[in-house]
């Protein structure tokens, strides 16, 4: 009978919630908006930056009359000079520019001293990192040929200009703005599963407390905690769907934009996703009985939406924190639930490798925690209050 | 039958119900009337068992209801006076939602449905979603709810409240039926002719205490007085100065 109320109960709560517009909204289409987002930035940026890399670089220049053999080299390099007239700073300040090549005000004399440059640069835009990048690279390139000619003159090996040969292996899923926004994926995830089953944790305890149903639903031969469990399920199957619909989302976003403009190599496999959906699953029963507990301590259904609205804000904030400021995954961070998820969503979308101790840890600190709440929450739910509005 | 002894119940300093004792009989229909504020919900609540009382108990055919409350809650079936319906579920669902929470089969809760859908007229509506139900047509599902599982003794309160003249009938006929059948019922009620038509004892509760309990002709031949409405008003108005007053016990 134990288990048969139970399920009574869940049933009862999922086709309740199934034909519930906004618990449908809540778990199925708002964990769209954090994979639409990341997608709609990666398409800006990296369009940006694919549209920069094929397009004819133009190179907006101050005084190219007074260094004839460099502007030669930058044309014969595919550069196109644009003469600049007025302030240059303020046209790359103001966009009118993505950035100035200034050179010297009088001609340089041939081989002598060195030739000054300067470079205006807004890295703030994506047109301005890419193309400036570009020019440096053309203007060391000028500065490695023209020094090698002099050393070849004066009847030096021009390998003598080198001291390092550097070669560099990314071994990362990830290389420049991929990083940044891949470390996004875990504050999004850990968000949505303190929101997927929001609406069911609230509509059925405080809601029901409302409508006058609760007090109904206990003058049958169930014992509250039944009830409670049921409830429970209830909350954590419409996390689970909002968990699995952002995964899913995420794993088609990452596979649909143009992700080698910034830096990724390859997106996360199956495997990769299922894992860290797995890493998740403590946090859906924590995140479940915790919105049931504040659903029930409670006065009213408009207090409980307070608390509720801001309950995601504590994971994800610490999650928004470790993308900006990086932390090494270390034992004892796992036993924080949440904190301890987030620094193994971050390596698992990285790429990196993780420990199964990590993974371990942090699967019972959370489950400890949900037996704490749980045990808490029986006992709230044996109180008469628990039954009617206040 | 359901027996109260001694039932007393407090919310922080404000004393609610009183020693409170009285037996609803099998076969008969026992009215529970009494001023708003008289402690009467909280009467229902505590017999129940979803309030504990301070002190007292409650026995339902037998069983203690403390002691027991999954089997005094099992013999009980309940008509709050919030109809408190979900409103996307039909009105089948309910029934079969409030069965399966008795423990009831699936093709035995069918049948007690097919039967309910009949007895209390829900045909046109038994496959609709709550919503928008007319009053009629959700004391008509609460009442289902309360009777799916076929309990022995039966609490309304309020039953006819909101109802039209027809669907106040047909619910009057429905507990004379019950009570043919040898259930006990509880009701309380407002309307002073109803308890006079229906009830075969009358317990009258005025600030948390019996004020007045008995087959209605005692009633009367205790108080000198022939309308219950007068009866009532008599008793209620002297509930402060006059501690109890029994009649035909």
């Amino acid at each position: 009978m134990t288990m048969y109320a139970t399920l009574t109960v869940f049933k009862k709560e999922m086709v309740d919630h199934l034909r519930d517009g906004r618990s449908i909204l809540i778990s199925m289409i708002y964990p769209l908006m954090g994979p639409l987002l990341l997608g709609l930035m990666f398409l800006f940026v990296g369009g940006g930056m694919r549209v920069n890399e094929g397009a004819p670089l133009v190179v907006p220049v101050v005084n190219a009359g007074n260094a004839p053999d460099l502007v030669r080299f930058l044309e014969r390099g595919g550069a196109t000079m644009q003469p600049l007239f007025g302030d240059a700073r303020s046209l790359v300040s103001g966009g009118r520019a993505a950035f100035a090549l200034i050179l010297p005000g009088q001609p340089a004399p041939a081989g002598e001293s060195p030739l000054q440059v300067r470079l205006i640069t807004n890295p703030a835009r994506v047109d301005s990192i890419v193309a400036t990048s570009r020019v440096v690279e053309l203007l060391n390139t000028y500065q490695r040929e023209t020094l090698g000619g002099r050393l070849r003159a004066a009847g030096l090996p021009a390998e003598m200009m080198s001291v390092l040969n550097i070669e560099q292996e990314n071994i990362g899923q990830a290389a420049g703005p991929a990083v940044i926004l891949l470390t996004m994926i875990p504050p999004f995830l850990i968000f949505t599963l303190f929101t997927g089953g929001v609406h069911v944790a609230l509509d059925a305890t405080s809601g029901e407390r409302e409508r006058g149903s609760f007090e109904t639903l206990m003058m049958n031969p169930v014992q509250r905690y039944q009830v409670l469990i049921g409830k429970l399920g209830a909350t954590m199957v419409f996390t689970l769907m909002a968990l699995g619909v952002q995964a899913i989302a995420f794993w088609v976003m990452l596979h649909s934009v143009p992700q080698e403009s910034l830096g990724l190599v390859a997106p996360p496999s199956i495997l990769r996703l299922a894992l860290i959906v797995s890493v998740c699953l403590p946090l859906v029963v924590l995140a479940a009985a915790t919105q049931l507990l504040i659903s029930a301590v409670t006065r009213s259904v408009k207090e409980a939406q307070t608390y509720l609205g801001l309950l995601p804000l504590v994971p994800g904030l610490a999650g928004m924190v470790l993308a900006l400021a990086p932390v090494r995954a270390q034992p004892m961070l796992a036993a924080i639930p949440t904190f301890g998820q987030t620094l193994l969503m971050g390596q698992l979308v990285r790429n990196e490798a993780v420990s199964a101790v990590f993974i371990g840890i942090t699967g019972l600190a959370t489950l400890t925690a949900v037996a704490l709440l749980l045990l808490v929450g029986f006992r709230l739910y044996e109180r008469e209050e628990i039954l009617f509005p206040q | 039958m359901i027996e109260v002894r001694g039932l007393a119940k407090s919310f922080g300093d404000l004393r609610v119900v009183e020693d409170v004792s009285f037996v609803a009989r099998d076969g008969e229909i026992t009215g529970l009337i009494g001023p708003n504020g008289a402690g009467k919900t909280t009467m229902f609540r505590l017999i129940c068992t979803v309030l504990r009382p301070d002190r007292g108990t409650t026995l339902i055919d037998g069983i203690d209801s403390q002691k027991d409350p999954l089997a005094a809650r099992r013999r009980l079936g309940v008509l709050p006076d919030l109809r408190a319906l979900y409103t996307r579920l039909t009105a089948r669902e309910h029934l079969r939602y409030f069965g399966e929470l008795h423990g009831i089969g699936r093709s035995e809760l069918a049948a007690r449905i097919e039967e309910l859908v009949v007895t209390l007229r829900m045909e046109d509506f038994i496959d609709r979603r709550a919503k928008g139900f007319s009053r009629g047509q959700q004391m008509k599902v609460a009442l289902g709810r309360a009777l799916v599982h076929q309990p022995h003794n039966i609490m309304l309160d309020e039953p006819t409240n909101g109802l039209d003249v027809a669907t106040s009938r047909a619910v009057r006929d429905l507990l004379r039926r019950l009570r043919a059948e040898g259930r006990c019922i509880l009701l309380t009620s407002h309307i002073m002719q109803e308890v006079a038509a229906l009830a075969d004892r009358i317990v009258v509760l005025a600030e948390g205490r019996i004020v007045l309990q008995g087959a209605p002709a005692d009633l009367r031949r205790a108080t000198g007085l022939n309308d219950l409405e007068e009866i009532f008003m008599a008793a209620t108005q002297e509930a402060a100065a006059q501690p109890a007053l029994a009649a035909g016990e």
